[in-house]
């Protein structure tokens, strides 16, 4: 390394406490600004660079570089995406939180020929805002990458097998780094797409809900949870808590799901119908359950539990189909008793005498 | 109504012997003061002498719940008698608890 070098290697040890604390105020500010607006990273790194590393670049070129600050990725973090678009809602929170200074940034995404793949990453090269930290704090830069996941794999993997070999790598196989490029690129794409789609057929099918075409939504695990959200279940739950004037506690009812499917439930509308014909029979059966009690405290499962046995004992389930349900939404373990005696209650209500 | 508190391989287990009644509740709500504290560990409500449940102790087992979730801590129930399992189906509390 020559004399200038040395210089610059010189003030950044004189920095090295201020770049540390540097790098705990962007980092918390960073995450701070994801946090508030609920976007979800996979990772966010962050480093001082090492001596060694900061030695490479100055011996490779160490004369672009007149002071210290003319370095800008002393400090470094970089967040990592799960969608491409998220790296551009990501770069615009980084605009909103820090000084970006826009003639040094870099979008290597839009470096790209036509008809060339390869390191596909947003740079930004920032301050802390004058005023918002100590002022040298302010003045030094810091450089935030934003990638995706399959962004960052690549770049790590080429970066660690070819870019700071001493051995010239092959043209072939600099192609087949390109075209792997290229295809993940096309997998991102078609992520985004697919999150995008599924947010659009969210909104339809709760739409669909809302205007009661329940018959045209199939029965699944999102389905499920847009129909929850019409409270379709709250009027038994009612009924059935008046008996004791008992309070309702809220559960997640989302275990019940396979139990519908096994009861043949195929759509919302399947599912509307079976609580509007069993609802008076399994406000007897929770009745006659604790209509003997003076149990005033239920959680919301308490007339889907019973909607469901009603339903498997209709269907000629017996005690095992009522195992079944109880196996399926505790980790009680041996139910055999439990059924045997919630069996004996529905066996004397007229449901069970009518068939 | 007795509750007494031990830590037992790394988990807070409390031993519930008797009625847990109304009358019992409010003792028992102190005797369980030391599960608030259980961040890092799993709270276990051995309910092996436990003879009765009553509304009072459903309330008092879902702030055990409702303490230990927030901390980060699991709450598992042992050894119901067929009667206690019975209230905690009628009342759907099967599905909030995790049960070994």
């Amino acid at each position: 390394m020559d004399a200038h070098g040395q210089i610059l290697m010189e003030e950044f040890r004189r920095r090295l406490p201020k770049l540390k604390e540097l790098e705990a105020i962007a980092l918390q500010r960073l995450e701070e600004a994801l946090e508030q607006q609920h976007l979800e990273v996979t990772a966010i790194d962050h480093r001082v660079k090492k001596e060694n590393s900061l030695a490479g670049k100055l011996e490779l070129k160490g004369a672009k570089y007149q002071s210290i600050d003319d370095i800008t990725d002393l400090l470094g973090l970089r967040v990592i995406t799960f969608y491409t678009d998220d790296v551009d809602k990501v770069a615009a929170l980084v605009a909103q939180t820090f000084d970006v200074d826009w003639s040094n940034s870099v979008d290597k995404r839009k470096l790209h020929e036509l008809d060339s793949f390869g390191y596909n990453s947003l740079h930004y090269i920032c301050h802390l805002p004058a005023g918002s930290a100590d002022e040298t704090l302010c003045r030094i830069p810091f450089e935030i990458q934003m990638r995706t996941a399959l962004q960052h794999v690549w770049s790590t993997i080429n970066h660690d097998t070819g870019y700071k070999s001493d051995v010239q790598i092959p043209r072939e196989y600099l192609r087949q780094f390109g075209r792997l490029a290229g295809m993940l690129e096309l997998i991102d794409d078609e992520f985004s797409r697919l999150r995008n789609s599924l947010a659009d057929y969210r909104r339809r099918v709760q739409n669909l809900v809302a205007s009661g075409q329940l018959d045209e939504v199939s029965l699944n695990a999102d389905t499920w949870e847009s129909y929850l959200q019409t409270r379709p279940l709250d009027r038994l739950n009612r009924r059935i808590a008046a008996v004791n004037q008992a309070e309702i506690f809220p559960t997640p009812l989302k275990p019940f799901l396979p139990i519908l499917i096994a009861l043949q439930m195929k759509t919302l509308g399947d599912v509307q119908r079976f609580i509007e014909s069993n609802a008076d029979d399994a406000y007897l059966l929770a009745v006659n359950q604790l209509g003997v009690t003076d149990l005033d405290i239920l959680t919301e499962s308490v007339g889907l539990q019973n909607l469901c046995i009603v339903q498997a004992l209709k269907m000629g389930g017996g005690r095992p189909a009522i195992v079944r349900i109880l196996d399926a939404v505790s980790t009680f373990g041996d139910n055999e008793v439990l059924a045997q005696s919630i069996y004996d209650h529905a066996s004397a209500l007229p449901f069970m005498n009518n068939k | 109504m007795n509750t007494t508190i031990k830590e037992q391989n790394g988990e807070l287990v409390a031993v519930l012997d008797g009625r847990l009644d109304t009358a019992a509740a409010v003792q028992t709500e102190k005797d369980l003061q030391p599960l608030a504290d259980c961040a890092g560990k799993n709270v276990v409500l051995d309910c092996n002498a436990l003879e009765y449940i009553s509304s009072s102790g459903l309330r008092l087992f879902l702030s055990v719940l409702k303490n230990a979730k927030g901390k980060g801590s699991h709450v598992f129930i042992t050894g119901m008698n067929n009667d206690i399992r019975n209230v905690f189906a009628m009342t759907g509390f099967t599905n909030l608890f995790e049960f070994r």
